[in-house]
């Protein structure tokens, strides 16, 4: 086992531990969660199978379908997060609305209200 | 002098239920000749302080038929016209204005925008500055913008209006309660247009003036202002 492989375990590692940590409530999570450090981890000690992976689907390198994956998964990621703050914006507003509308003032010199 | 008196009440008793909505966000050295304008005229007025640094309170305050909402941070105007929407409609309003702050619309347009929907022709009308020629002092490049705008509102809700982006608008009831704004920032413009179209509400475009002061300039969209309101009503159709 050479240098880059023990450094990248490390770092998988680290982060399931962080993750399982903070996900245990969910089942799916974990277990979604096992089969990627599962696969992350096969991956980085035997890299091979990612070069035949990617010959059989007409990439030249293992490393280049890695690439591939991994930028359209953070383009999910990202989306992901943007709908989670627009829906938290959305909670903001919601609650400023209401405060400012049970606060609203009426000028001293009005018309009765009828 | 007494005259003058009754000309006022009168138009009180035939305005007031008409409700004026003005969002502003540190709108400080306009909003009270702004106002002044619409108290005239009789309207009942509802000011949308969008966390403006310095509370507008005091400046509004003196005149009657006014309502003066605090948002307690910046929401955006989106978010401020929606809270005037509410706020007007719990107030039993007939008929709701929209009216921008920075002294660009006038008063004397609003009966005009108002008399279609009081004969039942419309549900809301839009002020457009281009119907008639010489109803904007816009500069070229701004008037490209616009029609840029008015193109992609085109594409979005399929209406092709002659001014896309004009905050003066006046609705009644039944179209207030079926605005629900979602976009806080300035994309909420294009979503009167897809309230419009997906609650079969009448609509008329009704010409109006639009006076670019220098201050009004200041406050207004940039490019870049616009590059964003185009991604934001893309997220808006992907996020719906």
């Amino acid at each position: 086992m050479n240098g880059i492989k023990i450094l990248l375990i490390t770092g998988v590692v680290f982060i399931a531990v962080y993750f399982f940590v903070r996900l245990r409530n969910s089942l799916f999570d974990l277990i979604l969660l096992l089969l990627l450090v599962g696969a992350a981890v096969v991956f980085i000690l035997f890299p091979e199978i990612t070069n035949q992976l990617a010959h059989n689907l007409g990439v030249g390198r293992g490393a280049d379908l890695v690439f591939y994956t991994s930028i359209i998964i953070f383009w999910y990621v990202i989306l992901k997060f943007y709908a989670r703050l627009r829906k938290l914006e959305q909670t903001i507003t919601a609650i400023v609305r209401k405060n400012a509308l049970e606060q609203a003032e009426t000028s001293k010199i009005t018309r009765d209200d009828s | 002098m007494t005259g003058l008196f009754i000309q006022l009440m009168s138009k009180q008793i035939l305005n007031n239920s008409n409700f004026i909505i003005i969002p502003a966000f540190n709108e400080t050295t306009v909003i009270k000749t702004v106002v002044e304008e619409l108290i005239l005229a009789g309207y009942s007025i509802v000011i949308v302080d969008d966390g403006s640094e310095e509370n507008l309170l005091a400046q509004v305050l003196v005149f009657t038929n006014t309502y003066y909402i605090r948002h307690a941070v910046n929401l955006g105007q989106g978010a401020a016209l929606q809270t005037g929407i509410e706020f007007a409609l719990q107030k039993k309003a007939k008929y709701l204005v929209t009216f921008d702050a920075d002294g660009q619309h006038s008063a004397a347009d609003i009966p005009a925008l108002l008399l279609p929907i009081q004969n039942n022709e419309a549900d809301i009308t839009l002020a457009s500055r281009f119907l008639r020629p010489g109803h904007h002092n816009a500069s070229c490049s701004r008037q490209l913008l616009l029609k840029t705008a008015r193109w992609i509102n085109y594409l979005f809700t399929g209406l092709y209006l002659s001014d896309a982006h004009n905050g003066l608008r006046a609705m009644n009831r039944v179209a207030a309660e079926k605005i629900a704004l979602k976009e806080n920032r300035m994309a909420h413009a294009t979503e009167f247009l897809f309230a419009i179209k997906k609650n079969k509400l009448r609509f008329q475009e009704v010409p109006a003036t639009v006076t670019y002061t220098v201050y009004s300039k200041s406050k207004g969209q940039s490019i870049f202002n616009s590059i964003r309101i185009f991604f934001d009503l893309v997220l808006h159709k992907l996020f719906e």
